[in-house]
């Protein structure tokens, strides 16, 4: 058993690409704004035509983490890589469309309603057939998502471990605004993923506590990102060349922490 | 890690006891839905529970969390929780979660419950909430391999210490949402469910829920069902709808889990396949367990419980697990209910007819998804005397 490091984050928010394009105080950025949405980037080929939005802004968040680590195609494919992917709601627009549609598009619709699509299609792209995992909830579940994805890293069970969120809200715009106890404002939607690597940081589970000073700044600068939050938050300790972190996130009733402690550097080259 | 109980609710009985008689006389448990309208669908037969006691209403989730609820308390009439609410997780799989409330959500102007319901994991905080569960509350979406992943990370929480029980285990409801999908896959079957028969032309689907309580070995004092001695899971790469021809996520998955077992693939008792009854699934899981299983693969029995069930989705696997560890502890493998003709292109020893008196020790667990999901699980039973 060792340690991981981010190697790699791929950040792409209603406010732009990476943690630069975070404005300082998204409440005032959003200026009254409820939902900040995301640009859907244009992908080639035919599985992106029929592929939901979700699962296109997966793939162009992966395309991302390539660019911020240089990461090659070739380094994802195969079954040394693992795939743990988080959302509280990226699958709403699809079961909505399904639902209203009445059933009667595609046959292919159904499945692209379940949330294992937005990966499914990630896995296709990038060939990466390793440890295959998806949580579903809000900030609390992609913490649990941190924690299986290191453990599955530092158990040597694989070689890196990606992982993905993407929280889209403009299709179900109207069901959040009857939830406002669930969540904040101003929603902003996120595609983002990390790429951890055996490093030496240890995660652990640590008391749940109060929110941590990250799960504050995520929260202040990027707005109301539900699951991609704590992904947010790895992307900006690192910029920050954080050597430990508290990484904290709420859901429903259940509050979360985990302790990253020691290097929390980016891969160089 | 140890499985100290187990509790379901099924469509051919609604606790383990009539479960386990029902898999062994071979029952089939699909019928005619009654409870929701299936006259515009192809098929409007599945596994559909006719009776399910009442829970809380204000509890969110609809009839998803009123299955888990019911399978817990079937687990609660057995095995008392060793742990303190702070030390206790819930982990369960679904495929759909509470989706059936989107409908009604967005038929209700005003109704925020039932939105917050229709979020897929609504049913693990209810069963927490109900168990009062104060540790991590999971929800495992792998489709219908969402069971198994979910027992394999509840014993990682065990294992890494993060709390001293869980709840872990799968369930799925029956719904207008899943059968039109279904339906308009042209994969649900006018005939019955025959996994690994010649005439075997698709799939029902069921409704049902499976829990079972892990503790760490060490801890684990009294009787005990088994143990989860390895997981493993992977992915196609390949189809969202449609299993990899070569299966690799599969053969993965169970290279996975034989590694964390430290078991090697000649050790394997008995397995559980998922077993759908579609021409692909079948064909695909055989030829997978054939390279898996290497030179005894012939040798040893296989079921498939669909033919009973239904797919069960979420709870599939979950209810695949208790049975591997029923059938050790039993000293008898149920049937596969539906095979009559197995399929020449299927070429395993299938466990058909009458149940198979039998003491396994070690069982495998497979089970595939949507999204090219793929799980495995390496099972320990209590083998009878």
């Amino acid at each position: 058993v060792s340690g991981v490091r981010i190697a790699a984050v791929g950040l792409l928010t209603g406010w732009g690409e990476g943690v630069a394009a975070l404005p300082a105080d998204a409440r005032r950025a959003a200026a009254g704004r409820a939902l900040i949405p995301l640009a859907t980037p244009h992908l080639d080929g035919e599985r992106f035509r029929r592929a939901t939005r979700e699962c296109v802004l997966a793939v162009a968040a992966v395309e991302a983490l390539r660019r911020d680590g240089a990461v090659e195609r070739a380094t994802l494919a195969g079954p040394d890589t693992a795939l743990v992917y988080v959302t509280a709601s990226a699958y709403g627009a699809s079961n909505r469309a399904f639902v209203e549609g009445g059933g009667t598009g595609s046959p292919l619709h159904f499945p692209y309603t379940a949330p294992s699509a937005v990966p499914g299609e990630v896995a296709i792209e990038y060939q990466v057939h390793g440890a295959y995992v998806i949580l579903l909830g809000g900030a609390a579940a992609a913490l649990d998502a941190l924690w299986q994805a290191a453990r599955l890293v530092a158990r040597g069970t694989c070689a890196r471990a990606l992982v993905l969120a993407v929280e889209t809200f403009d299709a179900c715009a109207d069901l959040y605004g009857r939830g406002r106890w669930l969540v904040g404002a101003p929603l902003v939607e996120t595609a983002v993923c990390a790429l951890l690597a055996p490093g030496d940081a240890s995660v652990s589970y640590g008391p749940p506590g109060t929110p941590s000073p990250l799960e504050d700044l995520v929260r202040t600068r990027a707005g109301e990102t539900l699951a991609a939050g704590p992904l947010i938050a790895l992307a900006l300790a690192r910029d920050c060349h954080y050597d430990a972190m508290r990484l904290s996130g709420r859901w429903r009733d259940r509050r979360v922490a985990l302790e990253w402690q020691r290097d929390v550097a980016p891969l160089a080259g | 890690v140890a499985i100290l109980g187990a509790g379901v609710v099924t469509p051919v009985g609604s606790d383990l006891d009539s479960f386990w008689s029902a898999l062994l006389a071979g029952v089939d448990g699909t019928s005619t839905i009654e409870r929701f309208p299936v006259g515009d669908l192809r098929v409007g037969r599945g596994g559909e529970i006719k009776k399910l006691a009442e829970v809380d209403p204000r509890l969110p989730g609809g009839r998803a969390s009123r299955l888990l609820l019911a399978a817990a308390g079937d687990l609660l009439a057995r095995t008392a929780l060793p742990a303190s609410a702070e030390r206790l997780a819930v982990v369960v799989g679904t495929a759909l979660g509470g989706v059936d409330e989107l409908d009604l959500a967005l038929a209700e102007a005003r109704a925020v419950r039932r939105a917050a319901g229709a979020l897929y994991d609504a049913p693990a905080h209810a069963l927490a909430r109900s168990l009062g569960a104060r540790g991590p509350v999971i929800t495992v979406s792998t489709a219908c391999a969402s069971g198994a992943t979910a027992l394999g990370l509840g014993a990682d929480l065990l294992r890494d210490g993060v709390v001293d029980a869980v709840v872990a285990g799968g369930y799925d409801a029956l719904g207008r949402f899943v059968m039109r999908g279904f339906d308009a896959l042209r994969s649900l079957t006018r005939d019955r469910v025959r996994p690994f028969d010649r005439r075997r032309s698709g799939l029902l689907l069921g409704e049902a829920a499976g829990l079972v309580l892990l503790v760490r070995e060490g801890d684990a004092c009294g009787p005990r069902l088994g143990r989860l001695l390895g997981h493993g899971t992977g992915s196609d790469g390949s189809h969202i709808a449609a299993p990899d021809p070569e299966g690799r996520g599969l053969h993965l998955a169970i290279e996975a889990a034989l590694a964390e077992a430290g078991v090697s693939a000649s050790a394997i008792d008995f397995v559980s396949a998922h077993g759908t009854a579609t021409p692909l699934n079948d064909r695909i899981e055989t030829a997978v367990l054939e390279r898996a299983l290497g030179l005894r693969a012939r040798a040893v029995p296989v079921n498939s419980i669909k033919g009973a069930l239904g797919h069960t989705m979420g709870a599939a696997a979950a209810l695949e697990a208790i049975m591997c560890l029923l059938a050790s502890r039993e000293g008898v493998i149920p049937p596969t209910t539906g095979l009559e003709e197995r399929d020449p292109a299927c070429a395993l020893d299938y466990v058909s007819g009458t149940p198979r008196p039998a003491r396994p020790r070690l069982s495998l667990s497979t089970s595939l998804g949507f999204g090219g999901c793929n799980a495995a699980l390496v099972l320990e039973g209590v083998v009878s005397r």
